[in-house]
């Protein structure tokens, strides 16, 4: 054996470490993987987190139930009207209040509208990662749309805590309305507009189909969720299993493709971004007329003109300021379908005006684990396209 | 299955391992000791009528202010994909040298939150192949999620009081 073969033979055992993150571009924050590399061909990547931990989580424990809602918006910062929601029914499932009908529709119109707003940001980045780069200018133009839309009901355009303990902030506006009716009419055009530049693509299909596979077990095994469990071929949706909000009152579909690989994760949320656009569609054409927020005045603020004329009214106010809600002992979880996946807030209350504890169910934290799952044995060019297929946000990964 | 089926169920099938039921709004909630936790744990994921076969999650709860035993609380989130129905446990976890066995091995899911049990409680998952803080640094001392952590260590550069940093160290639970 000559000298050089050696050399080879010895280096064939040798791997390099490779350090990504957490200033990469492509892990959408501060997401840090080693991988242990083979050449090109990853063996093991693991995951390193908590560069973005603001201990929400503990801060919630020392905040009354009112000022934990513009907190949740920092958690999933592409799905603030989500996270509200979660919390909310957390809250309300513990108080025992009817949510009235308008106010459960509109609910249901922002967490669409967020859905949709958050499947063209990572339609936009995961393209620009993998290359395509017309696509991310696309998806911003109707993603603006979208958040003028927030910012005409809310006032806000991102974090709008617009989602309350008891109903919504306030009522719809005509403008906001007519802006909706404009943007369902809009949209689908648009995105077949993505899919022609993307779907038939021989370079996107080159660089996703097959690619970070995870099979239908190993995807209930790690616990994925979200569009990444149902591109594996499992129909789980929890607006079709738990319905809230009056989900069961719409007809939709929940997309569901076998591949479990960056194409069909790809497929299965630009058809979500579809399906969320129908909702919304049932959504204005029965938006029934009432109240706006439950009319129980330990939960939600008396009207403001009747503190002037009502005792009663002025009491409920003074108290609902000054001491905020009591929540009723007990504990209890509430999942929701986010855009990621499943969102859900385990609440803890000992009876008084604060939680005692708040736990979020992050589904980008849980999918984690499964992510550097589909890394081991891939290209080093993939890991960019696999973290992009997962759509992390690292806010609520380190919460 | 309602939330009463799964818990008739659960009581017929293992009959000496449950603590106790509950069904806070309907949700089917049991309680377990850890020392049976992977027993009932493997019974909820092979029966074929309850086929708990997803893991949800892992949430720690730290009871200090109730003044209850045990002090500490880990709580298991489980659906079943193919009967969309879901359960709650509840293992109570004793504050002197807190620890309860992995589920690891059953839900690959629940590697990520039990490493984050220890991070955030301290609360030692025995047969977990990793255990080591997730998201505080590496060196980071004490367990933030417990109730006895002080909610602010900032250091006070001038003060007049001289017991100020010692006291918010040592300080009691956060007052309302």
């Amino acid at each position: 054996m000559s000298v050089t073969e050696q050399g080879l033979l010895e280096r064939e055992k040798d791997t390099m470490t490779l350090n990504m993150g957490p200033q990469h571009p492509s892990t959408h924050g501060v997401f840090r993987v080693i991988l242990e590399m083979d050449g090109e061909v990853v063996k093991t990547a693991e995951p390193e987190i908590g560069y973005l931990h603001t201990g929400i989580e503990k801060t919630s424990e020392n905040k009354r139930y009112v000022h934990v809602i513009p907190m949740t918006d920092r958690l999933d910062y592409l799905n603030p009207p989500g996270n509200n929601l979660a919390f909310c029914l957390a809250t309300e499932k513990l108080l025992g209040v009817e949510i009235p009908e308008r106010a459960q529709s509109l609910r249901v119109i922002m967490c669409e509208l967020a859905r949709i707003a958050s499947h063209l940001v990572w339609l936009g980045t995961h393209a620009l990662d993998i290359g395509a780069m017309t696509v991310f200018l696309y998806c911003w133009r109707e993603r603006e749309m979208i958040l003028d839309l927030n910012e005409e009901i809310s006032g806000v355009r991102m974090m709008t805590s617009y989602i309350r303990i008891g109903g919504v902030a306030k009522d719809a506006t005509r403008p906001w309305l007519d802006g909706i009716r404009d943007f369902i009419d809009y949209f689908p055009a648009k995105v077949d507009e993505y899919e022609l530049l993307l779907t038939r693509n021989p370079i996107w299909m080159d660089r996703t189909q097959g690619i970070g596979v995870l099979s239908r077990e190993e995807a209930i095994d790690w616990s994925l969720s979200g569009p990444a469990l149902r591109a594996s071929g499992v129909n789980w949706d929890i607006r079709k299993s738990q319905p809230y909000s009056g989900y069961e009152n719409y007809n939709f579909d929940v997309p569901t493709l076998k591949g479990g690989d960056i194409y069909d994760r790809y497929r299965v949320r630009v058809e979500e971004m579809r399906q969320s656009r129908e909702i919304i569609r049932q959504a204005m054409e029965k938006l029934p007329m009432g109240e706006y927020k439950t009319p129980d005045n330990k939960v939600s603020l008396p009207p403001r003109e009747t503190l002037h004329t009502s005792m009663e009214a002025l009491i409920h106010h003074f108290k609902l300021v000054s001491e905020g809600i009591s929540v009723p002992k007990g504990e209890t979880y509430v999942p929701i379908e986010g855009p990621r996946g499943e969102v859900g807030f385990y609440i803890v209350s000992d009876g008084t005006n604060v939680p005692s504890r708040v736990k979020l169910r992050a589904p980008s934290f849980m999918a984690i684990p499964g992510m550097c799952q589909m890394m081991t044995g891939c290209y080093i060019a993939d890991v960019v396209g696999i973290i992009g297929s997962i759509d992390i946000v690292m806010g609520e990964v380190d919460r | 299955m309602t939330g009463e089926e799964i818990v008739e169920k659960v009581k017929a099938g293992l009959p000496d391992a449950l603590l106790d039921t509950a069904l806070p709004q309907g949700d089917a909630v049991i309680f377990v000791a850890p020392d049976c936790l992977q027993k009932v744990a493997t019974f909820l994921k092979d029966d074929p009528s309850l086929k708990f076969d997803y893991l949800s999650d892992v949430c720690g709860v730290d009871y200090l202010l109730e003044e209850r035993e045990p002090r500490f609380e880990a709580v298991y989130l489980l659906y079943s994909i193919d009967h969309r129905h879901s359960v709650r446990i509840r293992v109570g976890i004793e504050e002197e040298n807190p620890s309860v066995p992995t589920v690891s091995e059953i839900w690959k899911g629940a590697l990520y939150p039990e490493q984050e049990l220890f991070d955030m409680f301290g609360i030692n998952v025995e047969g977990h192949p990793k255990m080591e803080r997730l998201i505080m640094p590496k060196e980071w001392v004490g367990h933030p999620l417990r109730k006895d952590y002080p909610l602010t260590t900032e250091t006070v550069a001038f003060s007049h009081n001289r017991d100020f940093k010692s006291e918010l160290v040592k300080s009691k639970p956060p007052t309302r």
